[in-house]
């Protein structure tokens, strides 16, 4: 098997404050910026490899860098150090509502949201009843009101049903199994063993222990932005387990 | 190099590119009925209030060409395009952060995009030019020549620096919070350094030399060549020119450096 995606050195470092947006107005009057200039490691020395077809599920407390190794893997964070290498490409399914655009029909939105991840609109045609079936009947009741009129349920499950029909050979996956009625969750867990028969490579982040053991086979354990363990899922999941339950 | 690279990457995405400016136009004519005439209503109106004000309180019939009103909107026209871009590229990054944030696209499409999505809105206001020119043609009033060949050229050109400027706005702005205000008192001195509602032959010599430096002049002056039959200010176009490719080359260099923190940012 060949690897897929390769992490050497990953290093990310961000600013303890959420405000480190500067003002002109400071910048002139103060020749200072006023926000604490603190730094943290978000994620340090991360070395690993995954190979073609892994489900991989990343553990460990809040902060402790999972969905940051994440955003590096879909491209849309630079590390500051080392580098991530991914071959072939990815379906992140990261803020799934991001493309969505209030003001136009479900279906525009559909072609516009899978055209911005790579399909043509010859694709999207061949796919499209696909997509509106797994977003279920209401959303096809729906196709022709515009998008902000969708309840939040609704609006979720166009976009899981969108990212899923890519043909990208590696999925990311950032808690959003969380979402939606019991129903359409049954249904997201069984489109997820789909794409994982098929091949597909799996990344995925959760808190959820059984969502973890049913997808993950291989288990990456993160603490404050360092790898700590890279190992099978069950026993990843046993450590931390203990970790957090000596530190209580 | 990185220039070539990145440009390259951004073509490689031009099915997105596209995608995304259709979007753009989308909304902004699906809002309302009247969306073409919103963005044709501005330059007219602000056309006809400069008409008003220079031709009967001021009675200067030598600061623009004559008819006036068609020198005013091929000016406003063209203005439109560069201010719009300007307020909508220096926020780019910031108001599609959650799409910046999902999708692995080459980040400098967000600022393209915008320019495009505003340069086709000014290519659609062009038949209202082409209307006022063919009617003071038939009063008699203006001949066209072979200067018309320039609009392009003057588009290209527009483009390029809508973009450089574009790709030293957004990453600054997704920085520095108050950016956008500066950018808009900008812009409102900018419109009268820039021969919008006079023309550059206007100016006093010394003056001109400094009007020459702003890139939007040799725009202007591409776009009337073939309206007027005064002769085209080369200078200020070989000098837009130069500065336009500089602007690219320091957007180009800006928006690489602070790429990596913008996306930590927002």
């Amino acid at each position: 098997m060949s690897v897929v995606i390769k992490a050497e050195n990953l290093g990310v470092e961000f600013y303890r404050s959420r405000r480190r947006k500067m003002q002109l107005r400071e910048m002139l009057f103060h020749q200072r910026n006023s926000a604490p200039r603190e730094t943290f490691w978000a994620l340090k020395d991360v070395n690993f490899e995954v190979k073609e077809g892994e489900a991989v599920g990343l553990v460990g407390a809040n902060g402790g860098g999972k969905s940051t190794l994440l955003k590096m893997i879909a491209g849309v964070l630079i590390p500051d150090v080392g580098k991530v290498t991914v071959n072939g490409g990815v379906a992140p399914l990261i803020e799934l509502t991001g493309g969505f655009i209030g003001e136009l029909s479900a279906r525009e939105n559909i072609y516009l949201t899978a055209g911005l991840h790579g399909l043509s609109r010859d694709q999207v045609d061949e796919r499209f009843d696909d997509i509106v079936d797994f977003a279920g009947p209401q959303v096809r009741e729906a196709l022709d009101t515009p998008y902000r009129h969708f309840s939040s349920g609704m609006q979720v499950r166009l976009g899981f049903s969108v990212i899923t029909t890519l043909d990208e050979p590696i999925v990311l996956v950032d808690e959003v199994l969380a979402v939606g009625d019991r129903n359409f969750k049954e249904k997201c867990y069984k489109r997820m063993e789909t794409l994982l028969e098929g091949g597909r490579t799996l990344f995925l982040v959760s808190h959820n222990e059984n969502d973890l053991k049913r997808f993950g086979t291989r288990g990456l354990y993160l603490s404050q932005g360092e790898l700590v363990m890279d190992a099978p899922m069950e026993d990843v999941l046993d450590r931390y387990n203990a970790e957090v339950d000596a530190a209580r | 190099m990185t220039l070539l690279t990145r440009t390259g990457a951004v073509m490689a995405r031009r099915q997105v590119l596209w995608t995304l400016v259709v979007r753009d136009l989308k909304v902004r004519y699906s809002r309302s009925v009247l969306g073409y005439l919103w963005t044709i209503l501005d330059p007219l109106a602000m056309a006809g209030v400069y008409f008003f004000v220079f031709t009967f309180i001021f009675k200067a019939r030598r600061i623009g060409e004559q008819p006036y009103i068609l020198f005013l909107i091929a000016g406003l026209l063209a203005w439109q395009w560069f201010s719009g871009s300007l307020t909508d590229t220096s926020r780019a990054l910031l108001a599609e952060a959650k799409l910046v944030r999902s999708t692995n696209l080459p980040r400098e499409l967000w600022v393209v995009r915008v320019v495009i999505a505003k340069g086709i809105e000014f290519l659609l206001s062009l038949p209202v030019l082409a209307g006022f020119t063919i009617y003071y043609m038939v009063k008699g009033q203006t001949h066209v020549n072979w200067g018309l060949l320039f609009i392009p050229v003057g588009f290209v050109l527009q483009f390029f620096l809508l973009v450089g400027i574009g790709l030293l706005l957004a990453p600054v702005t997704a920085l520095v919070t108050d950016t956008q205000r500066v950018v808009r008192i900008f812009l409102r001195m900018f419109f009268y350094l820039t021969p919008v509602i006079y023309g550059v032959h206007a100016a006093p010599a010394r003056v001109r030399v400094l009007l020459e430096l702003n890139p939007m002049t040799g725009v202007m002056e591409l776009y009337r060549a073939g309206l007027f039959a005064r002769e085209v200010n080369w200078e200020s176009v070989a000098v837009g020119t130069a500065v336009t490719v500089l602007i690219i080359g320091a957007g180009a260099l800006v928006f690489a450096r602070l790429e990596r923190a913008v996306l930590k940012e927002i």
